[in-house]
């Protein structure tokens, strides 16, 4: 296909119309589109076969587990509901998640795409992931707590395309604010912490059980590594919970630092968030039964979205356009 | 592939309908002499047909081992072809210039080749499709997420250049006589002049069917 021609000669339209302002991709666009990405593929997994058999209304009904009844019983509602009309409502869910992140990468529906994700997100948390298992006591973070749909949600909000603070000092702060940007942060990362520390994380053998289980189906070099870290935190659940906290909440207290410190702090959640995802099996991809890639990359997502902006110094408006304002020098840029 | 047969069966007809589309626009430059990546649109053709005898046995053309070696010499091609670009070839309208999504397309195509023998005539039993397979038991399964990722990935890239685009590419299909443009066609609704609108999403349809096959192998 010619589309390095369709959208490469555009490239050398003159300035003045729509569309010139931006010629290359900022930081927040980069993020959205990361998030689009994502989205994608949701959608692709959704599609999978596996999902189009009652396995699917069946993972469901297994969060309403352990949960009060009033979160519960919507869970096994909507499970139900499902299992009468499996590859009518899978195929539906799977075209939505493929048009979020279609919408986010087309300009022109990125707000309605993020709004509607947002929405998307909290049904999905409250009926298809029982809150995370925050309120049945489950809630793990080698299980993905507090439950990845639900940052797919504080993303899109951190991310939305406003620009109330300009000056913000990261990506994060630009649409909500700094202070709000920096509460959604503490509590975010102060709840992983605190997740680390529930029984389900701290018994002896929690964390080897489950990246043992995170082991069955997958390749064996992700098995490997899974395998291997259960046999060493076998017996050490306690002491790796409490390092495990420590560090989460060393991130989530950074962001109150200065650059320097909140910069190391954002390495050391990129770090985390990749170790978790591994711990996940790389959220169960190579089973067939993942829905999502967990909250892994979208904890390193979110945690980019608040490296501090380098600041710019401001450019002086010519009062007079010149030539290169009106012809400017766009990059072509590479797939 | 191990999808339900009519999912497979309308992402066959996407990767036919980008194929018809290709092999029209090669018509098309041809007879008009209206430039077109011959290299890419050419892949393209393959790519529709081939993902197409993937997904549904009864589309099956070629064996594929014919395939493999058609798309590892696709995918040199394409590789020479950055390797030019790197040097400072002089691009060419007749040649693609953003070869790096076209190879690793082939390559990933090769590695679907490579992977199927083992699994094929399971799926074609069980399930009247060309194939059941997944990369997990083999050596190269941590390829799969990557490229699927990268074929994802580009989409998004595509579909935020072609928003981003949408402007200039009306001015390019406007009447020659309304002043100038890219030189983009006549005004004339000839395909031609229909290309910019229909290739960005046709390239983004070849990749989500190519991914979803990637997936289908996780």
């Amino acid at each position: 296909m010619s589309e390095s021609l369709a959208v490469g000669r555009a490239q050398t339209r003159p300035a003045g119309r729509a569309g010139d302002a931006v010629a290359t991709l900022d930081t927040r666009r980069k993020l959205q589109l990361a998030l689009g990405v994502i989205w994608v593929l949701d959608g692709i997994l959704q599609f999978q076969p596996s999902m189009f058999t009652r396995s699917f209304p069946d993972m469901l009904a297994e969060s309403a587990h352990g949960n009060p009844g009033v979160v519960a019983g919507p869970i096994t509602w909507s499970a139900g509901l499902i299992d009468h009309h499996v590859v009518v409502l899978n195929a539906i869910f799977a075209t939505i998640q493929l048009a979020l992140g279609l919408g986010i990468a087309w300009r022109r529906t990125l707000r309605f795409a993020l709004t509607a994700s947002i929405a998307w997100s909290l049904a999905v948390w409250g009926l298809g992931e029982g809150f995370g298992g925050i309120l049945a006591g489950t809630a793990s973070l080698v299980n993905g707590a507090p439950g990845p749909v639900i940052l797919y949600a504080i993303l899109a909000v951190l991310l939305w395309p406003a620009g109330r603070d300009p000056c913000a000092p990261s990506v994060a702060s630009r649409a909500t604010g700094h202070r709000p940007a920096q509460a959604v942060w503490l509590v975010l990362w102060g709840s992983l912490a605190a997740f680390a520390l529930l029984p389900a994380s701290r018994a002896p053998g929690a964390i080897s059980d489950m990246l043992a289980e995170g082991a069955d189906g997958a390749p064996a070099w992700l098995a490997w590594i899974d395998t291997h870290a259960a046999s060493a935190l076998n017996h050490h659940g306690l002491a790796a919970s409490i390092v495990l906290a420590v560090l989460l909440a060393l991130v989530a207290v950074a962001v109150y630092l200065p650059v320097p410190a909140l910069r190391a702090a954002i390495v050391l959640a990129v770090v985390l968030a990749a170790a978790l995802w591994l711990a996940q099996g790389m959220g169960e991809l190579f089973t067939g039964m993942a829905t999502d890639p967990e909250s892994g990359p979208l904890l390193a997502l979110l945690a980019l979205a608040f490296w501090p902006a380098v600041p710019t110094p401001a450019v002086p408006t010519p009062a007079v356009p010149t030539p290169a304002m009106r012809m400017p020098a766009v990059p072509v840029m590479e797939a | 592939m191990g999808g339900p047969a009519w999912l497979t069966a309308i992402f066959a007809a996407a990767s036919l309908a980008v194929a018809i589309y290709c092999a029209g626009r090669l018509v098309v430059a041809r007879r008009a002499h209206r430039p077109t990546e011959l290299d890419t649109d050419g892949a393209h053709v393959i790519m529709g047909v081939a993902m197409a005898g993937m997904l549904v046995s009864s589309l099956r053309t070629l064996p594929s081992a014919i395939w493999e070696v058609i798309f590892a010499a696709a995918a040199v091609w394409f590789g020479w072809r950055m390797l030019q670009r790197r040097r400072g070839a002089q691009p060419s309208p007749w040649r693609s210039s953003h070869p790096l999504p076209h190879l690793v397309e082939c390559a990933a195509m090769v590695f679907m080749f490579l992977i199927l023998p083992a699994s094929a005539a399971a799926g074609a039993a069980t399930n009247g499709m060309s194939m059941t397979m997944t990369a997990t038991e083999s050596t190269f399964s941590f390829l799969t997420l990557p490229l699927a990722l990268y074929l994802f990935g580009y989409v998004v890239w595509l579909g935020d250049r072609v928003s981003r685009s949408a402007p200039a590419l009306a001015i390019a299909t406007a009447p020659a006589s309304a002043g100038p443009g890219l030189g983009y066609g006549s005004g004339s609704p000839s395909p031609e002049s229909a290309r910019p609108y229909l290739a960005p999403h046709c390239a983004a349809i070849c990749k989500i069917t190519m991914g979803y096959m990637l997936i289908l192998m996780l």
